[in-house]
């Protein structure tokens, strides 16, 4: 052996031995962690280099960018010991000290058993390739920018227990709230949020606006949850994205459908489901079994300059882009691959938001069961027909009449909104207001005692 | 208002837009410059569905044209038509181009039937064979989305490809099927599936899959089938320019013959000028060579690229002849694409030397759209009237045989003396089918389509008339291509032999026809054309 290859030979063993091995089963069971925890949505780029990060998640207070975890040394996670991984993960606490932001569902995570947490760890060691390219970082306006402002949130808001089975509850139920509550992160979406963005626990999955998409309440309320699915139509909803006659998922729903959930054992979608039959209900306007088939085709069809109503310009929207596929009574087709559009919870309750988007955005989604694909009508260069504001606010507003709960309407401005990503909160005006008016009151009592101070000295 | 690109584009159709396409991803600036409207596909559906029942088999009715960019139209002369056969093709003048109405139908040329002249002693020969043309197929069906069958039994042509189709076969309806197994075992004969530019049960170039709406021609209206207005948003996001309305009505030459700019005009008639380095033509085999002519100058007498005086001659189609019949059993076509399966091994053969070839191809158009006058005219009324629509629904077969033509340059377009809304000389096309055509017709065609009406059980068959023909929209021959200059207007990259920086790619430079519709080869022609195009612009 030559000196150089000598060297050679020692710096490869050298490498190797930095290197964990970890069991192949171990990895595997990471990679269901994973899976169930659905890293790859948000820590996927539109490149699509998987956990290569550079995705873009539109919250409130401006655009958070998700990183490059994959373990390249330089761009990732490569360097990360597993109590590092462990606190980001589950504490929302990077390597470097400095705080994640909650986009980060650490809040849900926290509940991550530490067995589960190791398996993570060596999967994304050991069974994520290493992509050595930098992510988009994210800057926040003031004061969010300040990452230790996170620190008193945490304080507040975070819960850092892991999951606990509940004695009283079955083995199912138990494996079912461990996949909710913690990888599946179903509140993170689901549950409304308060003031400074934390989960509203009092209206545990009743439903809340994430960008242009409406996670509705899925809580056991019969109208306005999902308390009237059986359980094997929640089971196909998770496996397919669909539930027939009833709704089907769209949005980052899809996303986690496609990613996750149609990748997770039949038993472990059925604890989700006994477990999610469970959640308290919270009353809701109800959202199924409501609109008709039906059309208004008479009032322009064959007619050269038809006088048309407001519904009736939105009837003739429906039938020159939507009836090629949903019907021209709305119907869908007899194997609900394209959807009815009544009894169908995006034409009813809150579900104008949702109809908009989809009508903006499409649908997308994709599982063993196949491709489902709704072309979007904004501006995307795959838009045959670019629809504008008061189209869209047209269409919707007759589908609501129509196949809906035939009272929800919605203007331009609102479809405007869901086109921009959906409603900004005003978080950031009112804290940066709360500051200044704070450092204003500071200002003043520091003069007053000033002026205090020196008059009680003159009069010294 | 753009005046000077790189790359000029005349033409947003399918050979346009993919050459545009390939110009723009090697970083070339284009300019795409169409004669007609860009619309929403919303408006040409709502066209479509406003149209009276009797209107509907019309594939031009859902678009009417422009006062600035006539085309073919019920009502709306503009393309004459004199000789011994009428010359009466659809096309439209909208960006997007004909696609907007094709079936899909994207069958590939065989070997054979670009060797016509060495071969059978017909025709012309192609300026290269199928091997070199092969690859740029393949680009075709993968840019442009074309499913087709894995089983090489159904496959046309008959050989081992190179790729597989980026996409399975649709599945044939109850009736196809059905006709498919009477034509094996009574006949012998394959009936295969249609290899076309449709998403099958799968979304495909950010397209949705089909969903059968039976409405392919004359509008996809969800956009499941390939046309090029589904590549405009696309092209312009790439960087491409679109102007629409605008009529180009002169190419204009310089030093060296090379093309310096064209000129259109817009809507209110008011003439432009634009400059570029490098000039594609793809205004389809009717509208090229007219502007070729109306282009005529001092350098170029006989008008542009037409040393040869072959611009305009050699006009070729499909011509076809369709066979309506009764069925004993039902059929009940009409689920599915409108075109989903067809004969195509009677297209081959060493007849081919004493006459065309025929392919037939079985319509999968609802029936009841068409039988309904047929049934109204039977004088019953009420459910009578009712039961004889359903009848006649299930049980007509409309089965169309389209024929092989052989260049001729008697088959001339030149330019009208009647002029259209700008003032331009309107396309006049001399058109005579031929006695190859003419003898298929009786020797061959009548007599297969007589033994397939009587394979479905049918006692109504009636043969066609060798004196009527009807016109596929199958435009090809009057740029046709050759490496010999004193006898064809472009060589095999489609650049014309006497402008270096001017290309006519499109069904025009087609050398043969053979009986599948032309689109994919066309559009493989514009592969190489715009890979010829690219490398003399990177070269430059």
């Amino acid at each position: 052996m030559t000196m150089k290859t000598t060297l050679a030979f020692f710096a490869l063993s050298a490498s190797m031995a930095a290197a964990q091995t970890f069991p192949d089963d171990l990895v595997e069971r990471g990679r269901y962690v994973a899976t169930a925890s659905d890293c790859v949505a948000c820590h996927t780029g539109p490149e699509d280099k998987p956990f290569g990060g550079n995705h873009r998640i539109a919250s409130p207070v401006g655009d958070i960018w998700a990183t490059n975890i994959t373990p390249s040394t330089t761009h990732g996670i490569g360097n990360y010991t597993e109590q590092q991984f462990s606190d980001a993960v589950r504490r929302g606490i990077r390597a470097d000290g400095a705080n994640l932001y909650p986009a980060m569902p650490y809040t849900a995570f926290a509940r991550i058993t530490d067995e589960d947490m190791h398996a993570l760890y060596a999967y994304f060691m050991q069974g994520v390739e290493p992509i050595d390219e930098p992510s988009q970082q994210t800057a926040l306006a003031f004061p969010f920018g300040l990452r230790f402002s996170m620190m008193g949130w945490n304080l507040l808001f975070a819960d850092s227990a892991t999951h606990q089975d509940d004695p009283a509850k079955s083995a199912e139920w138990n494996r079912g709230a461990y996949l909710a509550e913690g990888p599946g992160h179903c509140s993170t979406c689901h549950t409304p949020r308060g003031m400074l963005m934390q989960e509203d626990g009092g209206q545990y999955l009743a439903g809340a606006q994430v960008g242009p998409w409406f996670a509705p309440n899925i809580t056991s309320d019969k109208a306005g949850g999902i308390g009237s699915w059986r359980k094997d139509e929640i089971v196909a909803y998770l496996a397919t994205g669909r539930a027939e006659g009833k709704s089907q998922a769209g949005g980052s729903m899809a996303e986690a459908v496609s990613h996750s959930f149609s990748k997770l054992t039949a038993d472990d979608l059925g604890a989700i489901a006994t477990y999610i039959m469970d959640v308290p209900a919270i009353a809701g306007p109800a959202r199924f079994d409501l609109g008709t088939a039906g059309n208004r085709t008479a009032e322009f069809r064959g007619i050269a300059d038809p006088d048309l109503t407001d519904l009736g310009a939105g009837a003739q929207i429906y039938s020159a882009n939507c009836a090629a596929c949903h019907g021209y009574d709305g119907q869908g087709t007899k194997d609900q691959y394209y959807p009815s559009l009544f009894n169908n919870s995006d034409t009813a309750g809150k579900g104008a938001n949702n109809f908009v988007a989809a009508v903006l955005n499409g649908v997308n989604r994709k599982t063993d069961q196949g491709h489902v694909f709704m072309p979007p009508f904004g501006t995307q260069t795959n838009a045959f027909n670019s629809l504008d504001d008061g189209e869209v606010a047209a269409l919707t507003n007759y589908a609501m009449n129509q196949f809906g709960d035939g009272v929800t309407t919605v203007s331009a401005e609102d479809v405007a909104t869901i086109r921009a990503g959906g409603p900004t909160s005003n978080m950031v005006k009112v804290v940066q207001t709360l500051i200044a008016v704070g450092a204003a009151l500071v200002a003043v009592v520091l003069i007053a005692t000033v002026i205090v101070l020196r008059r009680r000295k003159r009069a010294a | 208002m753009t005046s000077s690109s790189q790359v000029i584009v005349v033409g947003t159709g399918v050979v346009g837009s993919v050459i545009a396409e390939h110009c723009l991803d090697a970083g070339l600036e284009v300019l795409m410059i169409e004669a007609g409207p860009r619309v929403s596909r919303a408006q040409i559906v709502e066209n479509y569905r406003n149209l009276p029942l009797g209107a509907k088999p019309d594939a031009t009715a859902s678009y009417p044209p422009a006062d600035w960019a006539p085309h073919p139209f019920h009502g709306l002369e503009h393309l004459e038509s004199t000789g011994p056969n009428k010359y009466d093709p659809t096309y439209i003048r909208y960006a997007g181009g004909s696609t907007w109405h094709w079936a899909g139908t994207s069958w590939r040329l065989t070997p054979e039937d670009m060797q016509l002249r060495s071969r059978y002693g017909v025709g012309r020969d192609w300026a290269f064979d199928y091997e070199t043309l092969d690859p740029y197929y393949n680009m075709t069906e993968r840019k442009l989305g074309i499913c087709g069958p894995a089983d090489p039994l159904d496959q046309w042509p008959r050989r081992d490809r190179s790729m597989p189709y980026p996409m399975p076969h649709l599945p044939l309806s109850q009736g196809e099927r059905k006709f498919t197994e009477v034509m094996q075992t009574k006949l012998g004969l394959r009936n295969v599936p249609v290899a076309q530019a449709r998403n099958s049960g799968m979304p495909y170039d950010d397209r949705p899959a089909c969903c059968a709406n039976n409405n392919c021609v004359p509008v996809c209206p969800v956009g499941a089938k390939y046309d090029a207005a589904t590549s405009l948003n696309r092209l312009e996001a790439k960087g491409a320019t679109i102007l629409d309305n605008s009529v180009v009505y002169r190419v204009e030459t310089g030093e060296g013959n090379r093309i310096v700019a064209v000129h259109y005009y817009d809507r209110d008639k008011t003439s432009h000028r634009v400059t570029g380095e490098h000039f594609v033509i793809a205004c389809n085999g009717v509208e090229t060579p007219r502007l070729m002519l109306m282009s005529a100058d001092d350098r170029n007498p006989n008008g542009i690229a037409n040393s040869s005086d072959q611009v305009g001659r050699n006009m070729m189609d499909h011509p076809q002849q369709g066979y309506t019949f009764t069925t004993t059993e039902p059929y009940w076509l009409g689920a599915g694409p409108v075109v989903n399966s067809g004969i195509m091994e009677t297209s081959q053969g060493d007849f081919r030397r004493d006459h065309a070839a025929v392919y037939f191809r079985l319509n999968n158009f609802a029936r009841n759209r068409d039988i309904a006058k047929r049934a109204m005219a039977s004088g019953k009324v009420g459910r009578a009237l009712d039961e004889e629509i359903r009848r006649l629904t299930a049980t007509s077969l409309n089965v169309v045989a389209a024929f092989e033509m052989l260049p001729d340059p008697n088959n001339r377009l030149t330019l009208s003396a009647q002029k259209d809304w700008l003032g331009l000389p309107r396309p006049s096309v001399y058109w005579d089918v031929g006695d190859y055509v003419r003898r298929s017709s009786v020797e061959y065609s009548n007599p297969l389509a007589q033994r397939i009406a009587e394979a479905v059980g049918a006692t109504d068959f009636k043969p066609a008339s060798p004196e009527k023909f009807s016109t596929s929209k199958h435009i090809m021959g009057g740029t046709i291509m050759g490496n010999d200059a004193a006898t064809s207007v472009v060589d095999r990259h489609s650049r014309t032999h006497d402008h270096a920086n001017l290309y006519l790619p499109g069904g025009g430079a087609m050398a043969s026809t053979a009986c599948g519709n032309s689109t994919i080869t066309m559009t493989a022609m514009a592969f190489m054309a715009a890979e010829a195009l690219v490398s003399e612009a990177k070269g430059a």
